[in-house]
C-alpha cells in the first residue's frame, strides 16, 4: 500500500477540490433571512456562509501541493490537512441532511441532484487515508539560531496572527449568534480548518519552535500577551455581547487555572472546586452595599475581594484537610460532598448569607474615578463597548492568576507539589512535607477561585447559588484536563472553548450537550495529554504503550495503609 | 570507640501474623560501607523502611548520631538519612535535573511567599540549588541528560540518578537497596567506584546486594539476614567462612559455594 499512498493522496485532493465546487444541496434550505441564497453554493452567502468552500479548496490544494513538494515529515503535514477537509466536508454534508430534509438534499431529490458534499466526503477520506500509508518519519525539529531582535519579530507575528485567529474563531458566522441559522456549521467548519492549518504548523515543528522562543523570553512574550489581552476590544470583538463572553471566558479561565493547582500540579481531584468560587462571590456581594447583603456595609472592590479570597482560601484548607488522609477517589468523593452541601447550604439560605433563592442581587456596579464599569468608554475617540473596564479588570485578574501559577510552578513548592501527583509515597520519603504541602494547594487554588468569584458577582450584579452548581465544577476540571493539565495556555483554552461552544452551537441546541460530550471522549481518545500538553505529561502519556507501568513496583506501594495513618498522626 | 553514626537496636517489625523482623541491630560506623544480604523475602527492604520512617518498628530504636530518629520519612531524610528503592521509583515524567532538585527540597528554606514571588533570595538560592544538583549529576556521571525526562534513561542510569537525587539531601548515611540489580558488569563495576566516591565524600553507606562477590569485595561489614533475623556479621572474610551463612543464604551445595568463593578470592588479588 506504501506505494500507493501519492496517487490516492492525489486523486482524495482533486475529488475534494471538485466535490467543493459542485452544488451541495438539492433544493434551497429554507430557514435563514436570505432563503434564496441559503442553498450552500456561494462563497460569499449571508455571513459568510459558504466560506466553508474556501477551506476545502485550500485544502485541497494543500494537499497537492504538500504531495509533491520536498518536506520533511510528509506524513504528519498530510494527516493533518486531510483530518480538517474530512471535518468540514463531514460537519456540512451532515447539517444539510440533518436540517435540510434527508438524504435525498445531498444526493438526488425532484430531478435535481448534488453529490458536491459527498464527493468531497470520500475525497477527503481518500486523501486521509492515503496520507496514512506514508512512511512514518521522526518529529521535525526547527531551532534556527537568530538574533534576539528577530525571534522578537516573530514572537510578536506569532502573538498577533493567534489574537486574529481567536477572534475570528469567536466571530465566526457573525457576532451575536442568535440571527444566523448556519452559525453551528460555520464555526464547526471554521474550526477544522484552523485545526488543520494548526495540525500542519505543529507537524513542521513551528509550534514547537514559537513555543521554546516564548519560553527564551518569558517577560517579552507576557508583555506581548497582555497587550493582546488589552487590544481585543478594539477589535472586531469589541462590542457588548462579546464583551461578556470574553470576560465570563476570563472568570472561568482564572478559575480553571486555580483548579490546574490542584489537579494538574498535586494531582488531587477535586470535583467540588466552583463551590470556592462561590464563596468567594458570595463574601464579596456581602461586603457590596447591595439592600439584600447580609452586612450593611460596602468595602472598597479590592479589600472585598481580598477578604473573599482569604475566607475562600480557609475553607481551602478545611476541604483539603481530608487529603491527610484520604486520597485518589475518596478524595474526589469527599470535595464532591463540600460542593454539594455549598449548594445546598446556599440555597436553604442556612446562615442567612446568601439569599437563598433570591440570591444576593443588585449589587452595586463597580467604578473607577466616576466611570461605572458597565458604562460604555471612549479612549482617543475610540468608542468601546460598555463592559469594557469589567473586561480589563479581568485581564488583570487573569494576568494575576497566572502570575501566582506561573511562579508557583517553578519554585520548591511546585516541584513538590508535581513531585506528589508523581509518587506521592516517594515525595515523602525524599523529605517532601505531604500533608502540608497538599493542604496548601488546596488554599492556593481555593483563594484565587475565591479572587474570580468576587469579580464575578460584581460582573453579573447577582450572586446566586444556581451559578456554582456541580455541573460548573465538571466543566471546569473537563476545561482543565481538556486544555491540558499543568499548563496555563491549556487551562485558558479549555476555559474558552467549553464556555464559548455552548454559545456558538446554540443552534443545535438539543444535540449540543451531545456533541460536547462526543468532542471530548474523542479528544480524551487521540490526545489525553490535552490541547496544551505540559512538556512532562505529553511526554508520559505520549510514550505509555512504550514504556507503560514499568516503574511502579509493589514496596511501598502497599504499606499505604501503614505510612497513610503514621502521617495522619504526624 | 565513637559512636556508629547510625545504629538499629533489636528492631522487630510485625505484619499481621507474620514477623519481618526480628530483633535486629546494626552499627554503622562514620565513613564505612555495610552491606546487608539474605535470600528473598528475608526482611531487607522491610529493614531499610524502618530505617528510613516508611514503617514504625513494632519495637526498638533507630538512632542518628545517637539522637533517635522521628518517625516520619521527610524528617528522617531531614535529619540525614536518605535512601533508593529497589525497583526504581524516579518521580518519571520530571526531567533528571528535576529529580534532583526534588532531592534538595530539604535542603531549600523558600516558603510559600518566596516561592510566589521570586525575589532575589529566592533565585539566589534556586541557582545555587541547580548548581549543586548539576554537580551531582556530574558526579554520579549523569552530566549530559539533564532535561530528558526521567522515565527516558536507560535502566542503569535512572540507578544512578536515584542515588543522585539521595545524595542532593546531604545525608549523612545513604541506604542503596540493589543498587546494582539489572546492571551489567561495567556498570556494576562503575557502580562500586561510585559508592567508594560516596564513601570517600564521608558518607556512611548501607547497601543490599543479592550479588555476594559484589558485597565481599566493597564493605568494610557485612551482615546477613535470614528469615527476619540476622544471622551472622562481621568482615566479609568472616562471613564468607561461616558455615551457617554458605548454608542458610547461598543453599548450594558446599562444593558449588566454595568454588563461587574461590572465584572470588581470585577474582579479589588478579
Ligand atoms: N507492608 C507489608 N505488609 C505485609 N507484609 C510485608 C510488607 N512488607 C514486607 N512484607 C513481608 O515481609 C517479608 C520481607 O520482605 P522484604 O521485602 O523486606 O524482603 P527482602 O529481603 O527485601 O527480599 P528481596 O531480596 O526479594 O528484595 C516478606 O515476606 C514480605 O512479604
Ligand atoms: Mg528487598
Amino acid at each position: 500500500m506504501k506505494a500507493m499512498a501519492r496517487p490516492l493522496i492525489i486523486v482524495g485532493s482533486i475529488v475534494v477540490i471538485i466535490g467543493a465546487l459542485l452544488p451541495w444541496a438539492t433544493f434551497v434550505l429554507n430557514d435563514g433571512p436570505y432563503p434564496d441564497k441559503a442553498t450552500l453554493e456561494f462563497f460569499d452567502a449571508p455571513f459568510g456562509l459558504s466560506s466553508f468552500r474556501l477551506y476545502l479548496e485550500i485544502l485541497g490544494l494543500a494537499g497537492l501541493v504538500f504531495c509533491f513538494v520536498p518536506l520533511r515529515d510528509k506524513i504528519r503535514v498530510l494527516k493533518a490537512v486531510g483530518w480538517g477537509a474530512l471535518g468540514v466536508a463531514l460537519i456540512n454534508t451532515l447539517f444539510i441532511i440533518g436540517d435540510g430534509g434527508g438524504f435525498g438534499a445531498v444526493t438526488v431529490a425532484d430531478g435535481v441532484t448534488a453529490f458536491g458534499g459527498i464527493a468531497a466526503v470520500i475525497g477527503a477520506a481518500v486523501l486521509l487515508y492515503g496520507a496514512f500509508q506514508l512512511p512514518a518519519e521522526p518529529k521535525v525539529v526547527i531551532n534556527p539560531k537568530l538574533p534576539f531582535w528577530a525571534e522578537w519579530l516573530i514572537l510578536l507575528v506569532a502573538f498577533v496572527a493567534l489574537l486574529l485567529l481567536i477572534t475570528e474563531t469567536l466571530t465566526a458566522g457573525g457576532h451575536s449568534g442568535v440571527s444566523d441559522p448556519y452559525i453551528g456549521p460555520l464555526f464547526l467548519s471554521y474550526l477544522s480548518a484552523a485545526g488543520a492549518l494548526l495540525g500542519v504548523l505543529w507537524a513542521v515543528g513551528v509550534t514547537k519552535w514559537i513555543s521554546d522562543m516564548s519560553e527564551r523570553h518569558r517577560i517579552f512574550s507576557i508583555v506581548v500577551l497582555v497587550a493582546c489581552a488589552v487590544a481585543v476590544p478594539f477589535t472586531s470583538l469589541g462590542n457588548d455581547y462579546w464583551m461578556t463572553i470574553t470576560a465570563n471566558i476570563g472568570v472561568y479561565a482564572a478559575t480553571a487555572i486555580g483548579l490546574n493547582i490542584v489537579v494538574g500540579l498535586a494531582g488531587l481531584l477535586d470535583l467540588g472546586y466552583v463551590a470556592f468560587m462561590g464563596i468567594g462571590a458570595f463574601v464579596a456581594a456581602n461586603l457590596s452595599g447591595a439592600v439584600a447583603a447580609e452586612f450593611g456595609i460596602r468595602l472598597p472592590f479590592l479589600l472585598a475581594a481580598i477578604v473573599a479570597g482569604i475566607v475562600a482560601g480557609l475553607f481551602g484548607a478545611i476541604v483539603g484537610s481530608p487529603t491527610l488522609r484520604v486520597r485518589g477517589d475518596y478524595l474526589a468523593i469527599v470535595t464532591l460532598a463540600f460542593g454539594e452541601i455549598f449548594v445546598r447550604v446556599s440555597q436553604n439560605n442556612i446562615g442567612g448569607l446568601t439569599g437563598g433563592s433570591n440570591a444576593i442581587p443588585n449589587i452595586p456596579d463597580l467604578s473607577l474615578f466616576g466611570t461605572g464599569f458597565n458604562d460604555s468608554l471612549t479612549i482617543g475617540g475610540v468608542q468601546l463597548p460598555s463592559g469594557v473596564l469589567y473586561y480589563f479588570l479581568i485581564v488583570v485578574l487573569v494576568a494575576l492568576v497566572m502570575f501566582v501559577f506561573g511562579n508557583l510552578k517553578n519554585s520548591r513548592i511546585g516541584r513538590a507539589w508535581i513531585a506528589i501527583r508523581e509518587d506521592e509515597d516517594v515525595a515523602r520519603a525524599m523529605g517532601v512535607k505531604t500533608g502540608k504541602l497538599k493542604i496548601l494547594a488546596f488554599m492556593t487554588g481555593a483563594t484565587l477561585a475565591g479572587l474570580a468569584g468576587a469579580v464575578f458577582a460584581h460582573k453579573l450584579a447577582t450572586a446566586s447559588y444556581d451559578s456554582f452548581q456541580f455541573n460548573q465544577s465538571v466543566t471546569l476540571l473537563a476545561a482543565v484536563i481538556l486544555g491540558g493539565m499543568g499548563t496555563i495556555p491549556g487551562a485558558v483554552l479549555g476555559a474558552a472553548l467549553l464556555f464559548v461552544l455552548p454559545e456558538e452551537l446554540r443552534q443545535f441546541s438539543d444535540y449540543r450537550l451531545l456533541f460536547f460530550g462526543l468532542a471530548l471522549v474523542v479528544i480524551m481518545r487521540f490526545r489525553p495529554q490535552g490541547l496544551i500538553a505540559d512538556r512532562h505529561r505529553r511526554a508520559e502519556l505520549a510514550d505509555q504503550d512504550v514504556t507503560g507501568e514499568s516503574l511502579d513496583d509493589t514496596v511501598i506501594k502497599e504499606p499505604v495503609a501503614v505510612a497513610g495513618a503514621k502521617e495522619a498522626g504526624a | 570507640m565513637s559512636t556508629p553514626v547510625l545504629q538499629a537496636r533489636d528492631v522487630s517489625m510485625v505484619f499481621g501474623g507474620l514477623t519481618a523482623l526480628k530483633n535486629v541491630s546494626l552499627n554503622l560506623d562514620e565513613g564505612k560501607i555495610v552491606g546487608l544480604i539474605g535470600p528473598n523475602g528475608a526482611g531487607k527492604t522491610t529493614f531499610f523502611n524502618c530505617l528510613t520512617g516508611l514503617y514504625t518498628p513494632t519495637t526498638g530504636q533507630v538512632l542518628l548520631k545517637g539522637a533517635v530518629l522521628p518517625g516520619d520519612p521527610a524528617e528522617v531524610t531531614a535529619a540525614g538519612v536518605a535512601r533508593t528503592f529497589q525497583n526504581i521509583r524516579l518521580f518519571p515524567s520530571m526531567t533528571v535535573l528535576e529529580n534532583v532538585l526534588l532531592g534538595r527540597h530539604v535542603r531549600m528554606r523558600q516558603g510559600p511567599l518566596a516561592s510566589l514571588f521570586h525575589g532575589p533570595s529566592f533565585r539566589r538560592g534556586e541557582a545555587a540549588a541547580r548548581d549543586r544538583a548539576r554537580e551531582l549529576l556530574a558526579f554520579v556521571g549523569l552530566g549530559k541528560v539533564e532535561d530528558e525526562l526521567s522515565r527516558n534513561l536507560p535502566y542503569g542510569d535512572q540507578r544512578r540518578l536515584e542515588i543522585a537525587r539521595a545524595l542532593a539531601t546531604d545525608p549523612a548515611v545513604l541506604l542503596l537497596d540493589e543498587p546494582t540489580a539489572g546492571m551489567n558488569p561495567q556498570e556494576t563495576e562503575a557502580a562500586r567506584q561510585l559508592i567508594f566516591r560516596i564513601r570517600d565524600l564521608g558518607i556512611s553507606v548501607v547497601v543490599i546486594e543479592h550479588d555476594t562477590k559484589f558485597i565481599f569485595t566493597l564493605c568494610d561489614q557485612v551482615s546477613v539476614l535470614v528469615q527476619g533475623e540476622l544471622l551472622v556479621e562481621g568482615t566479609p572474610d568472616v562471613v564468607r567462612g561461616d558455615p551457617r551463612v554458605v548454608e542458610a543464604y547461598l543453599g548450594k551445595p558446599p562444593e558449588e559455594v566454595e568454588a563461587e568463593l574461590q572465584a572470588v578470592q581470585e577474582g579479589e588479588t588478579p
